[in-house]
């Protein structure tokens, strides 16, 4: 069995990474969490592969509150995810928690 | 215990040194993210086998 | 039980804040969390709300640590140099360099 995986996203400029280490990851059957937060919540809105890395992953969220820093409407649910999904630092708290391995980016 | 260092960008001597300081005396392996095209399977290997990684700035 | 311990290093001003924010969130969660603001960061004086978090964070016994004068005294946070830091990351369980560098 596959080791679980939960990514901590801080960096707008790696989702083609999040995206690369999701898909490696699901091929080995892994459980694959993912949580975005402060302006990496960005990419919820500007990447267009967002949506399909939600439908790959396990669990993706992002940070509300960041979400609304960087000037978006929290009404505004980024294609992928719904209001459960829009979160809280608590979600960084389960990766660490819950998950056997534990990657930030 | 087996570390990870993951890079995203080429290390500077502020990361250099953390490294350095937090790898001493434990086995540490590396993994560049910062080429065209990573090796992502492989990546994902490493970290299953890893006890820690850390995805350097 | 083993707590874990989380250290979030922060190289740029506009992410220092929420940077912070993510270690009281992980202290909440029974985490010993720290964050520490490094040389490449010019901090603005805190705001009451941020100063509060850190107050809180240090009761909770996790601590915001800066590697430059300036910071430190600015906003009162823990001095610390980048050898102590390397050591006091090997004793972290998890290890967050944050966001990009400034």
């Amino acid at each position: 069995m596959a080791k679980s995986l939960g990514i901590f996203v801080t960096n707008p400029d790696n989702f083609r990474h999040v995206e690369g280490i999701v898909k490696a990851a699901k091929a080995k059957g892994s459980n694959v969490k993912v949580f975005f937060t402060w302006d990496a919540t960005h990419n919820a809105k500007k990447e267009a592969g967002f949506e399909a890395l939600c439908n790959l992953a396990d669990d993706v969220s992002i940070c509300v509150d960041s979400y609304k820093n960087m000037g978006y409407d929290i009404n505004d649910i980024p294609a992928g995810l719904d209001e459960k999904k829009m979160g809280t630092q608590a979600q960084h708290g389960i990766i660490i928690e819950d998950y056997d391995c534990y990657l930030s980016l | 215990m087996k570390i990870l260092n993951i890079y995203r960008s080429e290390p500077d001597a502020t990361t250099k040194k953390l490294v350095e300081i937090v790898t001493r005396d434990r086995e540490s392996v590396e993994f560049d993210l910062n080429v065209d095209a990573p090796d992502y399977d492989k990546l994902v290997d490493e970290i299953f086998a890893a006890d820690k990684t850390i995805c350097w700035w | 039980m083993e707590y874990n311990k989380v250290c979030l290093m922060y190289r740029k001003k506009d992410s220092t804040v929420d940077g912070m924010r993510s270690a009281l969130g992980l202290a909440v969660e029974n985490m010993y969390a720290y964050g520490a603001v490094l040389d490449d960061v010019e901090m603005d004086k805190l705001n009451e709300l941020n100063i509060e978090s850190i107050e809180m964070l240090r009761d909770m016994e996790g601590d915001i640590f800066a590697t430059s004068k300036g910071n430190q005294e600015l906003n009162d946070l823990t001095p610390i140099t980048i050898e102590e830091l390397g050591e006091k990351l090997r004793d972290m369980t998890h290890i967050i360099p944050y966001g990009v560098i400034g």
